[in-house]
């Protein structure tokens, strides 16, 4: 999941190899996979997805260091939310579920002749019981839902599991539906589990999910199909080998040679060190956030808090050749507005931001901008960046940054900082600009732009900010956050288009680059893949619940 | 005996010394063990449920620094190591260090060794045959393979017995993953396969400091009496050269060696990577990164009880060996 190779060292590897491999011809075009609704079973599937660790083979899904190896391979979600194709529901556990008219609660039909990997049967019971266990244990309770969401009770009656709030809760659907894996009642209420369900190592998981754990060893965990799969005939994938990569370079490696079919992690010189090497090697990230400098609007810091300067940044930095040379082109280019596209094209408003003249970079706009903010080629405007050490894409990108400003005569001086310092200054507000990226996007651009932007999530210099890290603070733009959760969905794409018409005006964030889930596949025996004209679910192996949608889906030509 | 009794009580003041800067210094680096969890789950956890999660596993945030330092003296003494609160959240840390150990042992051990019997032997042959062509030659490529970055020679012996001949020898992992553990032949002949390129990488850069040595200590040694004596006796050449001069010769590099036996545990940190062999060097550099106290603490106290104790047998062999040393004590 490392996305970044830390080591310079090791990043030379692929270079070398890059460089001193001999070339064969592939064609990287994939054969359309044949529309049929099922295929035979059989094969297998490798993940090379860096891990920088050996596995621990505990696999409780409550624990949020292990849990990428047991969601969606051993434990589902009741529907699984794509967020790559406007928030597509596939009902999993829960057939159906239906709001109440005032959106506080929601009623899940949960569904039938489902059963645990060990036999026993599912049941509502089971659904009621994960949620009430995070009640008991908070530590379970991954993304707050009785603390902080407002979660009531949980109740059942037949088949039918209702979660009832005390507020809209339509915006935490993701968390609850999708990211938490239901657990089976049988297990988790006895002996270990029962006592302490956050540290229960869960050696031998049971669930409901498509796959079994056998066996596990610190190389390599290795995933079998659960013969009494709900799904009749799925998966059609037999066995996935999921071994542990500590480094970017012996991954990248592996998914070249064709040894590993399923890459989540960045290869530099993609063409060279993949593509090109064997036959049927594919790639394509989706973009999901932003990557971003960030200003700092506190009135402490008087150059990044003139709105002028923010201009002419956005307006002298060119996104395309930051993307093109600083990121391989493998990720994309950024606009002023904050919301990915393609991936959320529908919120996009394209003639907003050439109307604001930030479609295009223009240094003599931005020079006129300095000129009157008061700075001039006689007397320059020095600024500091910080950004993270072994991040080799972002140095790259700052160096093409660093040649555009300097052309409108801004002198940046990047500082490369270890992670942990780089967090402390980003989180406490201690720096002028920051190169970096909103933690985690959502199902729809409403999630990283409220990080990025909503006041509340701010906190004063020298506190840490949980996000918000330039300190903005604008009570229209709070007001159109606070009206989101409620509105329909016409209304919903509105206001984020309101929002992204305040990041033109006010520029609090200039977005550069767009962050991509990292995928390479290799078609040669395993079809079925997600592409960009079927994007069926989050590609890297790290999205989880995504792997399990993926796994559904691909099938080996050889087994047919 | 006067002088054995100091060397124990140095032991025992440098370990305590060492443990409590191993307790100290990771607690004034920048970050906690919080703010790295946040950034590895991409701030998608709520915060009580963090705080939560990290107590249950044995971080006491906030609590009084002193009291906290006792603790850890007593847990690092009794082997109650704790869990990780790092990457491996919630893995016991005795099992963590349990499941690397063997295998640095094993390879770095072993390239250690290798490179020191290697290394001795070639600085003795040329040494006795200095001038001539093995001499000249030999001392001279093992300086400059020395020197290399071993990262590199590993990217190189990948290249070249890897990629290049279609994966002739395996490039990662310490053994086949389709190959269960156990004591098969296949099993063993797969972990031999794979540690052939990371030993080799070990032994070509290591081999050159013995070589170098042992040759100058060879040259000084050949120069004593008893040398002469043994050739007057009409000794033959090859029982000279290694029973009179080679081992002689040695001792000075024997400490040498404890301090790198010593250092062994600590793994080869580019190595691994490199390989993608699991070892002790990857697991300190994550646990670094994530401000994973108890597994930093842990690895540092290995790894200063490794180099302590290498040095006191060390001392203790001399003690046996060296009479000198026994008439100063």
């Amino acid at each position: 999941m490392r996305r970044k190779t830390a080591l310079v060292v090791v990043t030379a590897l692929s270079l070398l190899t890059a460089a001193c491999g001999k070339s064969t011809t592939g064609t990287n075009t994939a054969t359309p996979a044949p529309t049929k609704s099922s295929y035979k079973q059989g094969g297998t599937v490798t993940i090379a997805n860096t891990q920088g660790q050996t596995w621990t083979c505990q696999f409780n899904p409550f624990n949020p260091a292990v849990n990428a190896e047991s969601l969606g391979f051993i434990y589902e979600p009741l529907v699984y939310v794509n967020l790559l194709q406007n928030q597509a529901e596939t009902p999993m556990l829960a057939s159906a579920y239906k709001w109440s008219d005032d959106k506080k609660s929601v009623t899940f039909t949960i569904r039938d002749g489902v059963t645990w990997s060990d036999g026993q049967p599912f049941s509502a019971d089971d659904v009621v019981f994960t949620f009430n266990l995070m009640k008991q244990t908070p530590a379970v309770d991954l993304y707050s839902l009785w603390s902080g969401a407002g979660l009531q009770s949980v109740s059942a009656s037949g088949n039918q599991v209702t979660l009832a709030f005390n507020a809209v809760a339509t915006p935490y659907f993701y968390n609850f539906a999708d990211q938490v894996g239901i657990v089976p009642k049988h297990i988790f209420s006895t002996g270990d589990a029962a006592a302490h369900p956050d540290t229960w190592e869960d050696k031998a998981p049971v669930g409901t999910g498509p796959f079994k754990v056998d066996p596990c060893t610190p190389n390599n965990i290795q995933y079998t199909a659960n013969a009494t799969y709900w799904q009749k005939g799925k998966p059609y994938i037999q066995k996935v080998e999921y071994p542990a990569y500590l480094d970017n370079a012996p991954a990248n490696l592996d998914l070249a040679s064709g040894k590993a079919q399923w890459g989540s992690q960045f290869i530099p010189g993609i063409k060279a060190a993949y593509l090109d090497k064997s036959q049927g090697n594919n790639t394509w990230s989706p973009p999901v956030v932003n990557v971003e400098i960030f200003p700092n609007l506190d009135p402490s810091h008087k150059v990044t808090s003139q709105l002028a300067v923010r201009q002419a940044i956005a307006l002298g930095i060119d996104r395309t050749k930051i993307s093109a040379i600083g990121e391989d082109g493998q990720q994309p280019a950024a606009n002023q507005t904050g919301v990915v596209v393609p991936t959320f094209s529908k919120y996009y408003d394209e003639a907003a931001v050439k109307s604001a003249g930030l479609d295009a970079p223009n240094a003599d706009k931005a020079k006129q901008l300095l000129a009157s903010a008061g700075y001039s080629a006689a007397k320059p405007l020095k600024l500091n960046i910080i950004t993270i050490q072994g991040y080799t894409d972002w140095d790259a990108s700052l160096a093409v940054i660093k040649q555009n400003l300097a052309a409108i005569g801004i002198q940046i001086n990047i500082q490369d900082l270890a992670q942990q310092t780089y967090d402390d200054k980003l989180y406490k507000g201690d720096y002028d600009l920051a190169y970096g990226s909103e933690p985690a996007g959502g199902p729809t651009p409403y999630y990283e732009l409220r990080q990025m932007l909503y006041s509340k999530a701010s906190a004063k210099i020298g506190d840490d900010a949980a996000s918000n890290y330039v300190r903005y603070t604008n009570p229209d733009v709070d007001k159109l956050f606070d009206q989101y959760p409620t509105a329909d969905d016409a209304t919903q794409v509105d206001i984020i288009k309101k929002i992204g018409g305040h990041m033109l005006t006010d520029v609090p964030v200039i977005p550069t680059t767009e962050s991509v889930d990292w995928f390479q596949y290799n078609t040669a025996d395993i079809q079925g893949w997600p592409t960009k004209d079927n994007p069926y679910c989050q590609p890297a192996a790290y999205n989880v619940p995504d792997v399990e949608q993926l796994l559904l889906h691909i099938y080996s030509k050889s087994a047919q | 005996m006067r002088f054995l009794l100091r060397r124990l009580g140095f032991f025992v003041l440098t370990l305590w010394a060492a443990l409590t800067l191993n307790f100290f210094i990771p607690k004034w680096m920048p970050g906690n063990p919080k703010q790295a969890l946040i950034d590895r789950t991409h701030h998608r956890l709520s915060d009580k449920a963090i705080d939560a999660m990290l107590a249950s596993f044995g971080y006491k945030q906030g609590q009084n620094i002193f009291v906290q330092y006792l603790e850890y003296l007593k847990d690092q003494l009794t082997g109650d190591w704790g869990r990780s609160i790092g990457q491996n959240l919630g893995e016991p840390v005795s099992r963590i260090v349990g499941e690397a150990l063997p295998w640095t042992l094993g390879l770095v051990g072993l390239a250690t060794v290798l490179a020191f019997i290697l290394g001795s032997l070639v600085g003795i042959v040329a040494g006795w045959r200095r001038g001539s062509k093995i001499d000249s030659v030999l001392p001279s490529v093992f300086v400059v393979t020395s020197a290399l970055p071993y990262f590199w020679v590993a990217l190189l012996l990948i290249l070249f017995f890897s990629v290049w001949t279609n994966g002739l020898l395996p490039s990662d992992f310490s053994y086949d993953n389709a190959i269960p553990m156990g004591f098969s032949g296949e099993f063993v002949s797969s972990v031999l396969q794979h540690a052939v390129l990371p030993a080799a990488t070990i032994v070509i850069t290591a081999v050159g400091g013995w070589v170098l040595t042992m040759r100058n200590n060879m040259i000084t040694t050949l120069a004593e009496d008893y040398i002469r004596m043994g050739r007057a006796k009409g000794l033959s050449n090859n029982r000279i050269m290694l029973n009179y001069a080679g081992r002689n010769a040695m001792l000075p590099n024997l400490s040498g060696f404890a301090m790198s036996l010593g250092f062994v545990i600590s793994g080869a940190i580019l190595i691994e990577y490199v390989f993608n062999y699991q070892g002790l060097g990857y697991l300190l550099f994550n646990a670094v990164q994530n401000a994973d106290y108890p597994l930093m603490g842990t690895l540092f106290m290995l790894f200063t009880v490794a180099v302590l104790v290498a040095v006191f047998v060390c001392d203790f062999a001399i003690f046996l060996l060296d009479p000198r040393a026994r008439a100063k004590g």
